[in-house]
Protein backbone atom coordinates (compact mmCIF):
# COMPACT_ATOMS: atom_id res chain seq x y z
CA UNK A 1 0.00 0.00 0.00
CA UNK A 2 1.16 3.27 -0.57
CA UNK A 3 2.39 6.00 1.83
CA UNK A 4 -0.84 8.27 0.66
CA UNK A 5 -3.33 5.09 0.71
CA UNK A 6 -1.88 5.04 4.50
CA UNK A 7 -2.39 8.47 5.74
CA UNK A 8 -3.96 9.18 9.08
CA UNK A 9 -6.78 11.15 6.99
CA UNK A 10 -7.28 8.02 5.07
CA UNK A 11 -7.65 5.77 8.44
CA UNK A 12 -9.76 8.45 9.61
CA UNK A 13 -12.19 8.85 6.93
CA UNK A 14 -11.99 4.82 6.90
CA UNK A 15 -12.57 4.70 11.04
CA UNK A 16 -16.37 7.40 10.26
CA UNK A 17 -17.07 5.05 7.36
CA UNK A 18 -17.55 2.29 9.67
CA UNK A 19 -18.86 4.08 12.21
CA UNK A 20 -21.46 4.78 10.32
CA UNK A 21 -22.14 1.43 8.30
CA UNK A 22 -22.01 0.23 11.89
CA UNK A 23 -24.85 2.23 13.28
CA UNK A 24 -27.36 1.82 10.51
CA UNK A 25 -26.28 -1.74 11.11
CA UNK A 26 -27.25 -1.67 14.93
CA UNK A 27 -30.16 0.69 14.50
CA UNK A 28 -31.90 -1.86 11.79
CA UNK A 29 -31.08 -4.56 14.37
CA UNK A 30 -32.75 -2.47 17.64
CA UNK A 31 -35.40 -0.94 15.59
CA UNK A 32 -37.22 -4.40 14.08
CA UNK A 33 -40.40 -5.86 15.89
CA UNK A 34 -39.10 -8.66 17.38
CA UNK A 35 -35.77 -7.30 19.03
CA UNK A 36 -37.71 -4.43 19.98
CA UNK A 37 -40.17 -6.68 21.81
CA UNK A 38 -37.90 -9.52 23.29
CA UNK A 39 -34.75 -7.27 24.62
CA UNK A 40 -35.64 -3.30 24.31
CA UNK A 41 -38.82 -2.92 25.76
CA UNK A 42 -38.10 -5.50 28.65
CA UNK A 43 -34.76 -3.89 29.05
CA UNK A 44 -36.81 -0.35 29.18
CA UNK A 45 -38.87 -2.02 31.66
CA UNK A 46 -35.85 -2.63 33.87
CA UNK A 47 -34.40 1.01 33.88
CA UNK A 48 -38.02 1.64 35.31
CA UNK A 49 -37.99 -0.85 37.76
CA UNK A 50 -34.49 0.50 39.15
CA UNK A 51 -35.34 4.03 38.61
CA UNK A 52 -38.82 3.16 41.22
CA UNK A 53 -36.62 1.35 43.94
CA UNK A 54 -34.06 4.83 43.76
CA UNK A 55 -36.77 6.79 43.67
CA UNK A 56 -38.97 5.35 46.69
CA UNK A 57 -35.38 5.12 48.30
CA UNK A 58 -35.78 8.85 48.47
CA UNK A 59 -39.53 8.92 49.35
CA UNK A 60 -41.37 9.88 46.39
CA UNK A 61 -43.77 6.99 46.51
CA UNK A 62 -43.78 5.83 42.95
CA UNK A 63 -45.08 2.71 41.14
CA UNK A 64 -44.29 1.23 37.96
CA UNK A 65 -46.36 -0.09 34.98
CA UNK A 66 -44.10 -1.22 32.24
CA UNK A 67 -41.82 1.11 31.07
CA UNK A 68 -44.09 3.93 32.83
CA UNK A 69 -43.29 5.59 36.27
CA UNK A 70 -46.34 7.10 38.24
CA UNK A 71 -46.35 8.95 41.35
CA UNK A 72 -49.84 10.51 42.80
CA UNK A 73 -49.23 13.43 40.72
CA UNK A 74 -46.53 13.05 37.87
CA UNK A 75 -45.75 10.07 35.49
CA UNK A 76 -43.13 9.61 33.12
CA UNK A 77 -43.18 6.85 30.31
CA UNK A 78 -39.33 5.81 29.38
CA UNK A 79 -39.20 5.30 25.40
CA UNK A 80 -36.69 4.43 22.83
CA UNK A 81 -34.58 7.30 22.84
CA UNK A 82 -34.28 7.74 27.11
CA UNK A 83 -33.42 4.05 27.48
CA UNK A 84 -29.54 5.44 27.21
CA UNK A 85 -29.60 2.45 24.22
CA UNK A 86 -29.17 5.32 21.27
CA UNK A 87 -25.92 6.66 23.48
CA UNK A 88 -24.79 2.75 23.56
CA UNK A 89 -25.06 2.38 20.27
CA UNK A 90 -23.52 5.45 18.95
CA UNK A 91 -20.79 4.22 21.85
CA UNK A 92 -20.62 0.19 20.55
CA UNK A 93 -20.46 1.46 17.07
CA UNK A 94 -17.09 3.97 17.43
CA UNK A 95 -15.41 1.50 19.82
CA UNK A 96 -15.88 -1.40 17.16
CA UNK A 97 -14.96 0.78 14.60
CA UNK A 98 -11.65 1.86 16.22
CA UNK A 99 -8.71 -0.42 15.12
CA UNK A 100 -8.06 -2.49 18.82
CA UNK A 101 -7.84 -5.96 19.76
CA UNK A 102 -10.84 -7.33 20.24
CA UNK A 103 -10.34 -8.29 23.81
CA UNK A 104 -9.96 -4.65 24.51
CA UNK A 105 -12.56 -4.08 22.42
CA UNK A 106 -15.23 -5.87 24.83
CA UNK A 107 -13.75 -4.67 27.74
CA UNK A 108 -14.18 -1.31 26.04
CA UNK A 109 -17.71 -2.30 25.33
CA UNK A 110 -18.75 -3.70 28.43
CA UNK A 111 -17.22 -1.35 31.15
CA UNK A 112 -18.62 1.65 28.11
CA UNK A 113 -22.28 0.28 28.25
CA UNK A 114 -22.35 0.19 31.95
CA UNK A 115 -21.37 3.73 32.54
CA UNK A 116 -23.67 4.91 30.04
CA UNK A 117 -26.45 3.21 31.62
CA UNK A 118 -25.16 4.06 35.34
CA UNK A 119 -25.54 8.18 34.06
CA UNK A 120 -29.02 7.54 32.44
CA UNK A 121 -30.43 5.88 35.85
CA UNK A 122 -29.73 9.23 37.00
CA UNK A 123 -30.99 11.30 34.41
CA UNK A 124 -34.15 9.47 34.34
CA UNK A 125 -34.44 9.84 38.46
CA UNK A 126 -33.63 13.63 38.18
CA UNK A 127 -35.92 14.21 35.38
CA UNK A 128 -38.91 12.40 37.47
CA UNK A 129 -37.92 14.55 40.01
CA UNK A 130 -38.12 17.85 37.90
CA UNK A 131 -41.04 16.52 36.45
CA UNK A 132 -42.60 16.44 40.09
CA UNK A 133 -41.06 19.35 42.41
CA UNK A 134 -40.12 21.87 38.82
CA UNK A 135 -42.72 21.20 35.69
CA UNK A 136 -41.79 24.34 34.42
CA UNK A 137 -38.16 23.08 33.75
CA UNK A 138 -39.27 19.06 32.18
CA UNK A 139 -39.23 20.22 28.74
CA UNK A 140 -35.78 21.79 28.63
CA UNK A 141 -34.30 19.38 30.89
CA UNK A 142 -35.25 16.80 28.95
CA UNK A 143 -35.33 17.04 25.42
CA UNK A 144 -31.92 19.42 25.28
CA UNK A 145 -29.86 19.53 28.35
CA UNK A 146 -29.70 15.51 30.02
CA UNK A 147 -29.84 14.19 26.49
CA UNK A 148 -26.74 15.93 25.13
CA UNK A 149 -25.21 15.43 28.59
CA UNK A 150 -25.57 11.26 28.03
CA UNK A 151 -24.39 11.66 24.58
CA UNK A 152 -21.52 14.10 25.17
CA UNK A 153 -20.63 11.46 27.84
CA UNK A 154 -20.90 8.55 25.99
CA UNK A 155 -18.36 10.09 23.07
CA UNK A 156 -16.40 11.77 25.80
CA UNK A 157 -16.02 7.62 26.90
CA UNK A 158 -15.15 6.60 23.67
CA UNK A 159 -12.39 9.50 23.35
CA UNK A 160 -10.80 8.34 26.78
CA UNK A 161 -11.04 4.36 25.63
CA UNK A 162 -9.48 5.65 22.50
CA UNK A 163 -6.52 7.26 23.93
CA UNK A 164 -5.88 4.64 26.19
CA UNK A 165 -5.36 2.18 23.10
CA UNK A 166 -2.79 4.16 22.25
CA UNK A 167 -0.67 4.14 25.51
CA UNK A 168 -1.21 0.80 25.85
CA UNK A 169 -0.39 -0.49 22.75
CA UNK A 170 3.46 -1.15 22.96
CA UNK A 171 3.94 -1.18 19.09
CA UNK A 172 2.40 1.81 17.86
CA UNK A 173 4.35 3.90 15.95
CA UNK A 174 5.40 7.12 17.06
CA UNK A 175 3.24 10.11 15.74
CA UNK A 176 4.55 11.46 12.35
CA UNK A 177 7.31 8.48 11.74
CA UNK A 178 7.79 5.74 9.61
CA UNK A 179 8.70 2.51 10.34
CA UNK A 180 11.64 1.20 8.24
CA UNK A 181 10.44 -1.26 6.14
CA UNK A 182 12.41 -4.74 6.10
CA UNK A 183 12.94 -5.91 2.36
CA UNK B 1 -5.90 12.41 23.79
CA UNK B 2 -8.49 13.32 25.61
CA UNK B 3 -7.13 15.22 28.28
CA UNK B 4 -8.90 16.73 31.56
CA UNK B 5 -8.17 19.90 30.36
CA UNK B 6 -9.83 19.21 27.25
CA UNK B 7 -13.09 17.46 28.93
CA UNK B 8 -13.01 20.99 31.60
CA UNK B 9 -13.21 22.65 28.03
CA UNK B 10 -15.78 20.74 26.65
CA UNK B 11 -17.92 21.11 29.42
CA UNK B 12 -17.52 25.28 28.81
CA UNK B 13 -18.28 24.87 25.54
CA UNK B 14 -21.17 23.13 26.39
CA UNK B 15 -22.43 25.65 28.78
CA UNK B 16 -21.79 28.49 26.20
CA UNK B 17 -23.07 26.63 23.37
CA UNK B 18 -26.21 25.53 25.54
CA UNK B 19 -26.86 29.63 26.36
CA UNK B 20 -26.63 30.30 22.45
CA UNK B 21 -29.12 27.87 21.54
CA UNK B 22 -31.34 28.47 24.11
CA UNK B 23 -30.93 32.72 23.33
CA UNK B 24 -31.41 32.09 19.27
CA UNK B 25 -33.08 28.50 18.56
CA UNK B 26 -36.68 30.27 17.84
CA UNK B 27 -34.87 32.68 14.85
CA UNK B 28 -32.90 29.19 13.73
CA UNK B 29 -35.89 27.31 13.64
CA UNK B 30 -37.67 29.63 11.22
CA UNK B 31 -34.09 29.58 9.00
CA UNK B 32 -34.66 25.75 9.49
CA UNK B 33 -38.33 25.89 8.19
CA UNK B 34 -37.66 27.87 5.22
CA UNK B 35 -35.04 25.60 4.06
CA UNK B 36 -37.03 22.58 4.45
CA UNK B 37 -40.44 24.18 3.23
CA UNK B 38 -38.50 25.06 -0.41
CA UNK B 39 -36.87 21.67 -0.81
CA UNK B 40 -40.54 20.18 -0.55
CA UNK B 41 -42.04 22.35 -2.59
CA UNK B 42 -39.66 21.91 -5.28
CA UNK B 43 -41.35 18.14 -5.35
CA UNK B 44 -44.43 19.25 -5.11
CA UNK B 45 -47.58 20.31 -8.23
CA UNK B 46 -48.57 22.72 -6.92
CA UNK B 47 -46.32 23.57 -4.06
CA UNK B 48 -48.70 23.49 -1.25
CA UNK B 49 -46.67 23.14 1.88
CA UNK B 50 -46.06 26.14 4.43
CA UNK B 51 -44.00 25.45 7.67
CA UNK B 52 -43.97 28.16 9.65
CA UNK B 53 -42.48 28.19 13.16
CA UNK B 54 -44.58 28.61 16.15
CA UNK B 55 -43.42 28.80 19.84
CA UNK B 56 -40.93 25.24 20.03
CA UNK B 57 -42.86 23.14 16.88
CA UNK B 58 -42.86 23.44 12.98
CA UNK B 59 -46.45 23.57 11.99
CA UNK B 60 -47.51 21.93 8.87
CA UNK B 61 -49.70 24.32 6.82
CA UNK B 62 -50.57 22.51 3.61
CA UNK B 63 -52.54 25.32 1.31
CA UNK B 64 -55.12 22.04 0.50
CA UNK B 65 -55.69 21.69 3.99
CA UNK B 66 -59.81 22.05 5.03
CA UNK B 67 -59.92 25.30 6.45
CA UNK B 68 -60.54 25.22 10.31
CA UNK B 69 -58.54 21.23 10.43
CA UNK B 70 -55.94 20.85 12.95
CA UNK B 71 -52.65 21.30 11.44
CA UNK B 72 -49.86 19.00 12.70
CA UNK B 73 -46.90 20.85 14.94
CA UNK B 74 -43.89 19.12 14.91
CA UNK B 75 -41.47 19.84 17.92
CA UNK B 76 -38.52 21.68 16.82
CA UNK B 77 -36.00 21.07 19.75
CA UNK B 78 -35.59 17.64 18.72
CA UNK B 79 -34.07 18.41 15.18
CA UNK B 80 -31.51 20.75 16.00
CA UNK B 81 -30.56 20.88 19.94
CA UNK B 82 -27.44 18.56 18.25
CA UNK B 83 -25.56 22.14 18.25
CA UNK B 84 -24.63 21.89 21.26
CA UNK B 85 -23.38 18.87 21.16
CA UNK B 86 -21.14 20.32 17.99
CA UNK B 87 -20.10 22.99 20.22
CA UNK B 88 -18.93 21.37 23.42
CA UNK B 89 -16.88 18.78 20.93
CA UNK B 90 -15.08 21.58 18.93
CA UNK B 91 -14.27 23.23 22.70
CA UNK B 92 -12.31 20.16 23.54
CA UNK B 93 -9.65 21.87 20.95
CA UNK B 94 -6.44 23.25 22.54
CA UNK B 95 -6.60 26.35 21.24
CA UNK B 96 -10.25 26.52 20.44
CA UNK B 97 -10.50 30.51 19.08
CA UNK B 98 -7.46 29.68 16.66
CA UNK B 99 -8.28 31.62 13.33
CA UNK B 100 -8.52 27.87 11.17
CA UNK B 101 -10.39 26.09 13.94
CA UNK B 102 -13.05 28.52 14.48
CA UNK B 103 -13.60 28.53 10.43
CA UNK B 104 -13.95 24.31 10.19
CA UNK B 105 -16.52 24.60 13.07
CA UNK B 106 -18.22 27.15 10.86
CA UNK B 107 -18.14 25.02 8.07
CA UNK B 108 -19.07 22.44 10.83
CA UNK B 109 -22.76 24.52 11.41
CA UNK B 110 -23.10 24.69 7.90
CA UNK B 111 -23.15 21.30 7.12
CA UNK B 112 -25.31 20.43 10.25
CA UNK B 113 -27.72 22.99 8.77
CA UNK B 114 -28.20 20.92 5.93
CA UNK B 115 -28.46 17.96 8.27
CA UNK B 116 -31.80 20.14 10.33
CA UNK B 117 -32.98 20.99 6.55
CA UNK B 118 -33.25 17.54 5.42
CA UNK B 119 -34.37 16.51 8.73
CA UNK B 120 -37.36 18.52 8.93
CA UNK B 121 -37.79 17.64 5.51
CA UNK B 122 -38.05 13.67 6.18
CA UNK B 123 -39.90 14.59 9.17
CA UNK B 124 -42.53 16.60 7.31
CA UNK B 125 -42.72 13.42 4.70
CA UNK B 126 -43.28 10.93 7.41
CA UNK B 127 -46.49 13.23 8.44
CA UNK B 128 -47.68 13.07 5.31
CA UNK B 129 -47.03 9.35 4.66
CA UNK B 130 -48.05 8.18 7.88
CA UNK B 131 -50.17 10.37 9.84
CA UNK B 132 -53.23 11.26 7.91
CA UNK B 133 -54.72 8.99 7.35
CA UNK B 134 -56.91 7.86 4.11
CA UNK B 135 -55.10 10.67 2.34
CA UNK B 136 -51.61 9.16 3.12
CA UNK B 137 -52.23 5.59 1.93
CA UNK B 138 -53.92 7.45 -1.68
CA UNK B 139 -50.55 9.66 -2.01
CA UNK B 140 -48.39 7.44 -0.76
CA UNK B 141 -46.97 3.76 -1.29
CA UNK B 142 -45.85 1.04 1.10
CA UNK B 143 -42.04 1.80 0.17
CA UNK B 144 -42.33 5.55 0.29
CA UNK B 145 -44.04 5.52 3.54
CA UNK B 146 -41.53 3.34 5.02
CA UNK B 147 -38.85 5.36 3.57
CA UNK B 148 -40.02 8.54 5.26
CA UNK B 149 -40.46 7.41 8.13
CA UNK B 150 -37.71 4.86 8.45
CA UNK B 151 -35.44 7.86 8.01
CA UNK B 152 -36.75 10.23 10.14
CA UNK B 153 -36.98 7.45 12.82
CA UNK B 154 -32.87 6.69 12.12
CA UNK B 155 -32.96 10.32 12.68
CA UNK B 156 -34.34 10.37 16.22
CA UNK B 157 -32.55 7.48 17.35
CA UNK B 158 -29.00 7.83 15.90
CA UNK B 159 -28.45 10.50 13.29
CA UNK B 160 -28.84 13.45 15.39
CA UNK B 161 -26.52 12.52 18.04
CA UNK B 162 -23.40 10.94 15.17
CA UNK B 163 -24.06 13.99 13.27
CA UNK B 164 -22.25 16.20 15.77
CA UNK B 165 -19.44 13.70 16.26
CA UNK B 166 -18.57 13.08 12.68
CA UNK B 167 -18.63 16.33 11.75
CA UNK B 168 -16.50 16.88 14.30
CA UNK B 169 -14.51 13.89 13.45
CA UNK B 170 -13.82 15.15 9.93
CA UNK B 171 -13.57 18.94 10.60
CA UNK B 172 -12.37 19.42 14.12
CA UNK B 173 -10.11 16.61 15.56
CA UNK B 174 -6.39 16.91 15.59
CA UNK B 175 -4.68 15.03 17.96
CA UNK B 176 -6.40 11.61 17.91
CA UNK B 177 -5.00 11.53 14.30
CA UNK B 178 -2.35 8.78 14.88
CA UNK B 179 -4.03 7.20 17.32
CA UNK B 180 -6.19 5.28 14.29
CA UNK B 181 -3.05 2.95 13.54
CA UNK B 182 -3.64 -0.41 12.91
CA UNK B 183 -2.63 -2.70 16.09
CA UNK B 184 0.27 -4.48 14.47
CA UNK B 185 1.04 -7.88 15.57
CA UNK B 186 4.50 -8.85 17.72
CA UNK B 187 6.71 -10.58 14.55
CA UNK B 188 8.45 -13.45 15.90
CA UNK B 189 11.76 -14.38 15.95
CA UNK B 190 12.80 -17.29 14.01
Amino acid sequence: MSDAADSPRRRSVGFLLRFVALLVVFYLIVASGPVNDAVIVPFTAGIASVSAVVLNAFGEGVEVRGTEIRSSSFGVNIENGCNGVETALLFGAAVLAFPASWKRRLLGLGAGFLAIQVLNLFRVVTLFWIGLHRPALFNSSHTVIWQSVVVLFGVLLFLLWASRQRRLSPEAAPAGRERPRRS
Amino acid sequence: MLTKRAALRGVVGFLLALAFWFGFSRTYERVVAGGAQAITNLFESPDVTRLRSEGTHVVVDRRDFPPGSARPGLPAPDIHFNFVLLGALFAMDPRPLRGAHVVRFFAACGVLFGIHVLALVFQVQSVYATNLGAWSEAHYGKIASNFWAAGWHFYLIAGRFAAPFALWWLFGRREEEDSLEKPKRRRRKS
